[in-house]
């Protein structure tokens, strides 16, 4: 016990980015893709991510995202031809006079390219991310995840739609229990019942208070997600802990508001800053892994369909 | 020579070591000492990212090593050098602009997406116009007309009449024109691009003599023959477009704010092609004799049956009293001469009674 205690050493998650620095990067993104017709969009996400992870610092260490333009483009190329082949779908059976057959072809492979694309995002994005130098991974299996991704939609449909709250945590957890950062393995521990009571709470209160409670909602919401997540390496460990409060969220996110509609939009680089900076700061670790001993255990990965699929299907995962 | 010092991670290890990194701008190259070995970068090889005062240092070659360098004087020295060399990309001296410059950049951009709105989408909804086959507005206005119908209840009576009221006037119509009068107290009457134009009781039980009636006829057949809610559509549809494409990659507030405004010019086109409608209705009153003032009585009792005054900013129709101005102005200033008709006021009290 005693042992334990004076082995918790100090961590700090902090956010360095400015709205001055990261508005000229809007800025330049925003240009480059107006003069380019559009194809510059995969180079200015590239750009946008890499200065988003490299202003986000672990005891003073910035992450890198090294993710380039060019393998997003390569993504987004791949996910336009497969987008344009299931939208090809209703099309050739329309023609071939069989419309309800390509109704149920379409929107199975629509349902079907959902775990493909999260899992290929996944694999991509962590593939790109370090920190010192050690890269992440995921080591997801994307069969076991396609399976288990129709077994969850499947029973969300039956029960029409309560089974989501569970489906949202086995996803995440899938997700998150395949994810490291060298020799360092994450866990996610939150269950589908306490998420759905989360919800059922922050959903009638919500209306109840005339949306008001929303931003508690919220911050049950981020408690949730941040709590029950751990690192874990050689039996040492670090927890996460939210001290974010519902008026801390409130003063944010009214705030963020009045700033963008008064600046007409300009002001989304500041908002952007100040809501990273707001999570970062109200994340607060404890634990003992020693974090000049992670070793680094990933491979190089080349594929950046699913993290473009995604982007198409304009999902976002918190992490 | 300058020299700082820094941390080195080796890609295998997260642990720090602390290096003596050396610039040595005679031979091109970054060198420093490890604990086991001496290391030399050729500076053809390394990327550099400088982010708040933190300079972070890569190898192409062996993407997993890491320098990171915390002394503002280094990385001054270190950029410029680089810089010399050729080796800072277009990107990199943009973003080192600063802010000023980016504000500017920001104006310029917008200031262009503002005159691109305003100057070309208005002319490109005209031309696309052109492209369309009148056949597309016939089978719109087609299916408009099906639905709508279905709804509502029609006084065959009153549409026999009211057709052939219209029969009696030369309207230079473009297409084969056909009213429907519906059972109904609504104040209003509308055209669609087919050639239907629907009239509700509400609207002819305002009118008083046949030159009103006149007045509503050609006021909707100017739209028809103009092709204004094609046009509209057009405008519309080009506007939306050019906004979403020019706005969307920078944030979703900003499309957001962009839909706005758009919404609020496409009130002031339609706000035009009302204008366009009173005055080339006014003059076809005027060709088939009949007294243009049915124009000012009609929008006269449309005012008083209004109960609240929308600004005129926002609202698709051109507030009543500029209208009535607008019309007395031009009846005043073109030569005109009617005389009683005693057909269209024989038609006009079957339409009304």
């Amino acid at each position: 016990m005693e042992n334990e205690i004076s082995d918790l050493k100090n961590y700090k998650l902090s956010f360095h980015g400015q709205g001055k620095a990261y508005f000229g990067i809007v800025i330049v993104n925003w240009l480059l893709t107006v003069v380019t017709l559009g194809v510059y969009y995969p180079w200015a996400k590239a750009k946008n991510l890499q200065y988003l992870y490299g202003s986000t610092a672990l005891n003073n260490d910035r992450f890198t995202f090294h993710g380039t333009g060019k393998e997003m483009f390569v993504g987004f190329i791949k996910a336009f031809v497969i987008f344009g082949l299931i939208y090809g779908i209703l099309p050739l059976f329309f023609y071939l006079e069989m419309p309800i057959l390509g109704a149920v072809i379409f929107y199975f492979a629509f349902i079907a390219i959902l775990p493909v694309a999260i899992h290929g995002s996944y694999r991509y994005r962590f593939s790109r991310t370090s920190w010192r130098g050690i890269r992440f991974g995921y080591r997801g299996d994307r069969s076991e995840l396609f399976v288990g991704f129709f077994k969850w939609i499947f029973f969300t449909i039956i029960t029409l739609g309560i089974y989501g709250s569970w489906m949202e945590m086995k996803l995440r957890g899938y997700l998150l229990n395949n994810v490291r950062a060298g020799n360092v393995e994450f866990k996610y521990q939150g269950v589908g019942s306490k998420f759905f009571i989360l919800n059922l709470k922050g959903y009638f209160l919500t209306i109840i208070t005339l949306g008001i409670y929303s931003f508690w909602w919220y911050k049950d919401l981020f408690a949730y997600y941040v709590d029950n997540l751990s690192l874990h390496k050689e039996g040492q460990q670090i927890r996460m802990k939210s001290i974010a409060t519902g008026g801390d969220f409130f003063k944010m996110i009214m705030l963020n508001f009045l700033i963008v509609f008064f600046t007409l939009g300009l002001g989304y680089a500041w908002a952007v800053t100040r809501t990273l900076n707001f999570m970062v700061s109200k994340i607060k670790l404890e634990g003992n892994i020693d974090l000049d001993s992670i070793l680094q255990t990933e491979d190089d990965y080349n594929d950046a369909t699913g993290d473009d699929m995604t982007g198409f299907l304009d999902m976002n995962f918190i992490i | 020579m300058i020299s700082t010092a820094g941390k080195y991670f080796d890609g295998i290890s997260s642990k720090p070591q602390e290096i003596e990194l050396k610039l040595d701008e005679l031979n091109d190259q970054l060198r420093f000492d490890t604990s086991s070995c001496q290391i030399n970068y050729a500076i053809g090889d390394i990327s550099f990212e400088h982010i708040g005062s933190s300079l972070e240092i890569r190898n192409k070659i062996h993407s997993r090593v890491l320098i990171i360098v915390n002394n503002d004087d280094f990385t001054a020295a270190f950029i410029s050098f680089l810089k010399r060399k050729g080796h800072i990309s277009l990107y990199q001296r943009i973003i080192r602009l600063g802010f000023k410059t980016h504000l500017l950049i920001a104006t310029v951009i917008l200031t262009f997406i503002i005159a691109g709105y305003v100057l070309i989408i208005p002319w490109v909804g005209e031309k696309a116009v052109l492209l369309i086959p009148v056949s597309y507005d016939i089978s719109m206005g087609d299916t408009f007309y099906d639905q709508f119908i279905i709804n509502n209840e029609i006084d065959s009576t009153k549409t026999e009449a009211l057709n052939s009221f219209s029969r009696h006037l030369q309207l230079n119509n473009t297409h084969k024109i056909h009213f429907t009068v519906i059972k109904s107290s609504t104040v209003n009457a509308f055209s669609l691009p087919d050639g239907n134009i629907i009239v509700f009781t509400g609207l002819i039980d305002l009118m008083k003599n046949y030159d009103e009636l006149a007045g509503l006829i050609a006021h909707e057949v100017s739209h028809i023959n103009n092709r204004h809610s094609m046009k509209m559509l057009c405008r519309n549809l080009s506007g939306y477009l050019f906004i979403s494409a020019v706005l969307s990659d920078v944030n979703g507030i900003m499309a957001i704010i962009g839909d706005n405004v758009h919404n609020l010019q496409t009130l002031s086109y339609s706000r035009q092609f009302e204008r366009q409608a009173d005055e080339q209705g006014t003059i076809l009153m005027i060709m088939n004799g009949i007294n243009p003032t049915g124009m000012v009585e009609l929008f006269t009792r449309l005012q008083s049956s209004e109960k609240v005054v929308v600004p005129a900013f926002m609202s698709s129709h051109p507030i009543t009293t500029d209208r009535i101005v607008d019309i007395k102005r031009l009846i005043n200033r073109t030569p005109h001469h009617h005389t009683f008709n005693p057909n269209l006021d024989k038609l006009f009290r079957k339409v009304k009674y």
